[in-house]
């Protein structure tokens, strides 16, 4: 298999000491490996800030080369309920880790999407196989893991990078690419990722992409193809009291980007807050609609129809958009 | 005797295509399709004849096999799966060739909608089979084809609506009957009949006969032997029922319809609410929250299986939107059938490709699909775009084949040949 050509894979770090910041983090990881124990983990943090990739470090020093041999990785997303999970970690936690570490990986990611059911079987199977296993859990928040989970675990919070550590990790990799960069473009990317490095480094790759000098123009020709643009216009659509036209657009977007109703709320969210959106709305307005996004949310995730919510959400805001536009 | 046994329905039921009363456009389109298969290019091998009852779907059915001297082979699709002799004999005569005729057969399975899901657990299994396997057309009649169940169905077919029919049609046709039965019936007698019927000419042709039979000569008199007819509503007249209801309660009533297709009703309120109650911002913003709340109690009683919960939602769905302020008074709109439900088959493989890709690439990066399609793909997308050549080395270095990508990304098939 030829190497990987994203930037975000193919410049992750492959030990511990090549992580970017998280020094006390790495300190201790790197204690684990010398004394060949280590706890169960828990990784908490905001994306993009090196979860992930400190255990995959941690693997790699615990096992060389025979590391995939001894490291499970999950996703609590992409498993289909607990009991697929369990029955993975079973079949693989059953056999004898090789090599002189006297126990296997598994790293489970996005923990924190479980059910809290589902987490409580998870902590029985914990149990059940400490003996062979240890595992690793990456979640962004802490208080969405079970206390009972929380108190087997060494917790570990991983910060939201510094911009120096960022800016130069971004500079390495465009310098290591034969890429230019504008200081300017440096800072947008800084800017709009705002401490998250997978995302700042997809930036820069898709800006390298159009040109090999990377300039500020660049960075949002790129941000206005990947980013929310298209919702900012449905918002401006449905404030706009054109619920017809609104609706339209929602259908197009969800569509092109094959998103879930959670996910084109969550966008719409950010930019109602955003400054940036100019969606001139004054902060009681932005307040009576965070209450209705809340509320929206919420009935989709008592199960209901991404569509139809959306549009109630919509509807709602062609009116309050058109009773503005009377006052 | 015997001979007056014969329904009038079966007995005058038309031998050629041109005497298959009204839908001139479902016939058009059903012989373009089975010209498709004569010629060996049908882009589906089934074809779904719906409408409501009485409006000529399986008489066309038998008007075209006559016609075009075609072997008909024909069966009740409940009776399929129940009786496995049938079952032998309708897959048998579908993948052999025909026995009697040079130009082939038509397998019809009628009343396709009338296959309980209870009961007849995998009848539906058995039909898609069938029409894999079969190497003649094969025909299906219902009268509501947009049950949820028959989804996978509705993807194999070519879908030919056939609409109520015009009293006109109806008249005309009974006028014939009479004629050739000999009887004399006056004009005024026909049209109540023709009412009576609301566009079923079965039900129109079996009253006539009913007070027909055996006389010279009817009269309007003649007709108060016959009751009223339980109607069977489709999903137009229940949206309109419910958005034009004189007063909310009144949108209540679509609820006494027998096996009303709520999860339907909700995707047809969705499409339509905005062009009944428009211009009103207020009326189109009260009724889209009844239904939002509708779909919220809907999705309550199903995932925790309380289904005492979906009276709330069955309510909210019809007084409550209804009830909505400011209604601007009726006007004749035209209902369309749900977008959502075309575009989400319209869009199955790119979906299923996105996927696929979402998965591959989140395997390679260490994320979730759903993280790979919100977060990586944005971006591979957009290399690939304004950089064809890069961005098939990074695909190819992820294990996605450019093909793939571009199926779930149609619109940079213009990009790439482009560059």
């Amino acid at each position: 298999m030829p190497e990987i050509e994203l930037w975000v894979e193919k410049y992750r770090p492959r030990t511990l000491e090549d992580m970017v910041d998280q020094e006390e983090i790495v300190r201790r990881l790197k204690e684990f490996v010398r004394d060949k124990n280590v706890p169960h983990l828990l990784f908490v943090g905001p994306p993009g800030t090196g979860k992930t990739t400190a255990a995959l470090c941690l693997a790699y020093e615990l096992y060389g080369e025979r590391w995939r041999d001894n490291t499970l990785e999950l996703n609590a997303s992409d498993e289909r309920g607990i009991d697929v999970i369990r029955s993975r970690i079973k079949e693989y936690a059953r056999t004898v880790p090789l090599g002189e570490v006297p126990f296997k990986l598994i790293i489970l990611d996005e923990a924190d999407n479980m059910t809290s059911d589902a987490q409580q079987a998870l902590r029985r199977t914990m149990e059940l196989f400490s003996r062979t296993a240890r595992f690793i859990l990456i979640a962004n928040y802490a208080s969405k893991i079970i206390e009972p989970i929380q108190s087997r675990c060494a917790i570990f919070r991983f910060q939201p990078l510094p911009r120096g550590a960022a800016i130069e990790r971004l500079r390495f990799i465009a310098k290591s690419e034969g890429v230019e960069v504008d200081d300017d473009a440096l800072e947008a990317i800084w800017e709009e990722s705002e401490g998250d490095l997978r995302k700042a480094i997809n930036i820069l790759q898709a800006a390298a992409a159009l040109d090999t000098r990377v300039t500020e123009e660049t960075v949002y020709e790129v941000l206005g193809k990947v980013s929310p643009v298209e919702v900012r216009e449905l918002l401006r659509l449905a404030l706009s009291g054109d619920f017809l036209k609104a609706r339209e657009k929602l259908r197009e977007f969800m569509l092109s980007y094959g998103l879930s109703g959670v996910d084109v709320l969550k966008l719409m969210h950010r930019e109602i807050l955003s400054p940036k959106a100019g969606l001139d709305l004054d902060e009681w307005t932005k307040a009576e609609i965070i209450d209705l996004m809340g509320e929206i949310n919420f009935r989709l995730v008592e199960g209901a129809d991404d569509e139809i919510q959306l549009n109630a959400l919509l509807a709602r805001l062609a009116l309050i958009g058109s009773r503005k536009k009377a006052a | 005797m015997s001979a007056r046994r014969i329904p009038w329905a079966e007995k005058y039921r038309p031998k050629r295509v041109e005497d298959v009363v009204g839908n001139p456009d479902a016939k058009r389109k059903f012989i373009a399709w089975l010209n498709s298969w004569v010629r060996g290019k049908q882009t589906k091998k089934a074809a779904l004849l719906y409408g409501p009852p009485g409006t000529g779907k399986t008489s066309l059915v038998h008007a075209a096999a006559h016609e075009y001297g075609l072997e008909l082979v024909e069966a009740n699709a409940s009776d399929v799966r129940t009786s496995e002799a049938l079952r032998a004999r309708v897959f048998r005569a579908a993948t052999e060739q025909a026995l009697f005729s040079e130009r082939g057969r038509i397998i019809l399975l009628d009343e396709i909608d009338g296959i309980s899901p209870r009961e007849d657990r995998g009848g539906l299994q058995t039909v898609l089979e069938l029409i894999n396997v079969s190497k003649h057309p094969v025909v299906l009649t219902a009268n509501n084809p947009w049950d949820p169940r028959l989804r996978n169905l509705r993807d194999l077919c070519v879908m030919i609506e056939f609409r109520k029919l015009g009293k006109r049609d109806i008249v005309k046709a009974l006028a014939e009957i009479c004629r050739r039965e000999g009887i004399e019936c006056g004009r005024e007698v026909l049209s109540a009949i023709a009412d009576r019927s609301k566009g079923d000419l079965r039900a129109a042709i079996n009253d006539l006969q009913s007070i027909a039979e055996g006389r010279k000569r009817i009269t309007l008199k003649d007709l108060e032997i016959l009751g009223y007819r339980a109607e069977q509503a489709d999903m137009f007249t229940i949206v309109r029922r419910i958005l034009a209801a004189r007063n909310p309660l009144q949108a209540r009533l679509v609820l006494s319809y027998p096996s009303l297709d709520y999860e339907m009703l909700m995707q047809w309120l969705n499409e339509n609410i905005p062009y009944q109650y428009s211009p009103s911002l207020v009326a189109v913003a009260d009724a889209y929250d009844a239904l939002s709340k509708a779909d919220m109690f809907r999705g309550r009683a199903k995932r925790r299986q309380k289904w005492a919960l979906l009276s709330y939602a069955l309510e909210l769905m019809t007084v409550g939107v209804a009830s909505a302020r400011e209604r601007p008074p009726f006007r004749f709109v035209k209902y369309s059938f749900p977008k959502k439900i075309k575009l989400l088959s319209a869009t199955k493989r790119t979906r299923e490709a996105r996927n696929r890709v979402a998965s591959l690439v989140g395997r390679t990066v260490h994320v979730s699909r759903r993280t790979a399609l919100l977060e990586v793909l944005p971006y591979i997308r957009f290399i690939y775009s304004v950089n064809p050549q890069l961005g098939a080395r990074i695909l190819r270095s992820v294990g996605v084949s450019e093909s793939l990508f571009k199926e779930a990304f149609p619109e940079l098939r213009k990009a790439s040949r482009r560059a």
